[in-house]
């Protein structure tokens, strides 16, 4: 009895030996941790509108998982950017300067190596050119003006523009006169002319001077290339009375008061595109499309798909609501981060190349010519119903319309929605929640669409 | 303090001065009532072809409806509606509204709200569907009585089969309207777009019953 107890413990205490050594062996046996290579997917000097520039790092040995740190230096001294178990790291430099990276790695059992900082990276000023405002708004309104506190708000947030005699040459020589886009053949030229890597586009939506002041813009930039992209795309739709605060102290009531908010908001915005600190927005509840149709189950796609969104049917008393919905169908595809837009300059050239006239919408050859032309997979257009703003105190904005898309690959409609909103949908008390102007409206209605399909 | 009467017997509350019985009078009155009721109801204003395979309708082409109201582009909006929840149904594939102008331009047909049976073939052999769906909106707007004012939409389809040019199913309904509650309390009745969304809902229900 004695003996086989004895026995069994003698082989329990092997057993644990030779645990012991096989893990002993398996310490031995991991190489050291080493990192071999740190470096950037572009190289140096790049502009900041080419971001995220994406540092990889390549490290081996040590007792996995691995995790990374990534440090950046700048003028003002080093600073911890991401930390985690990837081993690339999307560098947004936000603005120019001369940049050096490292990065830490540790392994599970706390082993630390790190790299020596990288050689300086630097990240240029873009510049940009700023196009004339496009007028939507029917009325008039002093575009120039606005340029002129586009540009200065711009250069006070650290861009470098092209000069306005360059750009009115420009468009001198090459009888540009749409303000609305641009195409591929402009957008080389004017890089080459100008030096300018990208291009702001500003359209007015609406403009009432008389109380309550209302302004509506849409800006976007579009990188100067022969395909060009679009880059960055906002809105903003503001009215006097939207916080009228106690006593009415909040209301707005002078145009350059107003105009100076809505240019704050919009280039703070393109800041914050650039800088990849752009926050996502959340789906709004209430302005959800009433009816859809799509696929229950499948994916309409995987990865990025590219859409052109060319101007709705208007049967609206709105002057320009087509172009005004196609615009903000724009923001809100840009925006979800799952769609690429093919810049409205571009359409509008292949519609005029086509001699496509959309009589009550898009038919299927129609659809079929911009498949080819823009490289889509989707063409995404609709109709509207109603866009009004408001005159005065009273009444409400409305906006009401339809949307469908067309999908490339089996040249049918796979998705279509209608919409429908007024401004006082979110009320519940008093005027708390209520939306002052169409473009506002129409902004969420679109990014709750667009929201709805890309989930 | 009232001093109590005689209690009546039960048989003498059945019995009023005339000699009829209570009972048999209620009975009387509720079948009157019902009778009314049945005259007042409405019968199901819809048509279905009982020789027709609805199912082989798998494309259908929705042209635009024939506006008999004041309304301006009223037709576009109820038809746009429809379209939307046609296709919502999944039942039939619904043609853009863009692919159905083209083929009415094609076509040549010259009013697209009523074509004849050889337009509707031709647009057929063009479109390449199955079906096609014609409308007339009759009422659209606010409707007035005394103080009373309300929306209202009345609506009529008619679905034709590309091959022959026949009438399969024809529909109406009309939705809003002065009600009692509006007469007697006000108030603008249901917005449009609601009022809309039930006439076509309720045409939709028809089609597919058949």
């Amino acid at each position: 009895m004695n003996l086989s107890r004895c026995f069994s413990r003698v082989k329990g205490i092997a057993l644990l030996a030779a645990l012991l050594l096989t893990g002993c062996a398996a310490l031995q046996e991991t190489p050291p941790l080493t990192i071999q290579s740190l470096g950037p997917d572009t190289i140096s000097p790049q502009s900041s509108l080419k971001a995220p520039v994406v540092w990889r790092a390549e490290a081996t040995g040590g007792v996995p998982p691995l995790s990374y740190e990534f440090l950046c230096e700048d003028s003002n001294g080093p600073a911890l950017r991401q930390q985690g178990l990837s081993s690339a790291w999307p560098w947004w430099p936000g603005r120019a300067g001369t940049y050096r990276i490292k990065v830490v790695v540790r392994d599970r059992i706390g082993n630390t190596v790190q790299s020596p900082w990288s050689p300086e990276f630097e990240i240029t000023r873009p510049l940009i050119a700023v196009l004339p405002l496009q007028n939507l708004s029917r009325t008039k309104a002093p575009l120039a003006m606005i340029r002129t506190e586009i540009i200065s708000r711009l250069k006070g947030a650290g861009f470098d523009l092209v000069a306005d005699p360059d750009l009115q040459r420009f468009m001198a020589r090459h009888r540009m006169r749409k303000v609305s886009g641009i195409n591929g053949f402009l957008a080389e030229k004017l890089k080459e002319a100008t030096g300018a890597e990208a291009l702001l586009i500003t359209t007015l939506e609406l403009y009432d001077e008389q109380p309550p002041l209302k302004i509506a813009l849409l800006c976007r930039l579009v990188s100067l290339a022969q395909s060009p992209e679009i880059l960055w795309v906002d809105s903003v739709g503001l009215a006097g009375d939207d916080s009228p605060g106690l006593l009415g102290l909040g209301l707005i009531e002078e145009p350059e008061a107003m105009r100076s908010e809505a240019l704050e908001g919009l280039v703070a915005s393109l800041t914050r595109s650039l800088a990849g600190t752009q926050k996502p927005r959340f789906l709004p509840g209430k302005f959800m499309p009433k009816m859809t149709h799509g696929p229950q189950e499948d994916k309409l796609w995987q990865g990025k798909a590219r859409v052109a969104v060319p101007p709705f049917y208007n049967v609206s008393d709105r002057k320009y609501g087509g172009e005004i919905m196609a615009l903000h169908f724009l923001e809100a595809l840009q925006e979800s981060g799952r769609f690429t837009v093919v810049e409205p300059g571009v359409v509008h050239d292949e519609l005029l190349r086509f001699r496509i006239i959309m009589d009550h919408g898009i038919s299927i050859p129609q659809a079929e010519a911009m498949f080819s032309s823009f490289d889509a997979d989707f063409v995404l257009s609709g109709k509207v119903f109603d866009y009004q703003d408001t005159k005065g105190h009273w009444g409400v904005p409305m906006v009401d319309f339809s949307a469908e898309m067309f999908d490339n690959q089996n040249r049918q409609l796979v998705w279509t929605s209608k919409s429908y909103n007024g401004g006082s949908d979110r009320v519940f008390f008093f005027d708390w929640g209520r939306i002052t102007t169409a473009s506002s409206m129409a902004a969420q209605m679109t990014r709750a669409i667009i929201g709805f399909l890309a989930q | 303090m009232a001093a109590a009467g005689p209690r009546p017997l039960a048989n003498d509350v059945n019995i009023i001065e005339g000699g009829i019985d209570v009972r048999f009078a209620k009975v009387i009155m509720l079948s009157v009532i019902v009778a009314l009721a049945a005259g007042c109801s409405l019968s199901p204003r819809t048509y279905h072809d009982q020789n027709m395979d609805f199912s082989i309708i798998q494309t259908v082409a929705v042209l635009p409806f024939a506006n008999l109201t004041s309304h301006k582009n009223a037709e576009d909006r109820v038809r746009d509606v429809f379209m939307n929840m046609l296709l919502s149904t999944g039942g039939v594939y619904v043609l853009p509204a863009g692919e159905v102008a083209r083929g009415i331009s094609r076509s040549q047909i010259a009013d697209g709200a009523a074509p004849a049976v050889e337009e509707i073939k031709k647009l057929g052999a063009v479109l390449g569907t199955d079906a096609v769906i014609t409308g007339v909106l009759k009422e659209y707007g606010e409707v007035r009585s005394g103080t009373a004012a309300a929306n209202v939409v009345s609506l009529s389809l008619q679905l034709m089969e590309v091959e022959t040019g026949r009438v399969v199913w024809v529909g109406a309904s009309t939705k809003g309207g002065i009600s009692t509650k509006d007469r007697l309390l006000g108030g603008g009745g249901q917005p449009m777009n609601t009022i809309t969304e039930e006439a076509v809902s309720e045409l939709i229900k028809m089609l597919f019953k058949g």
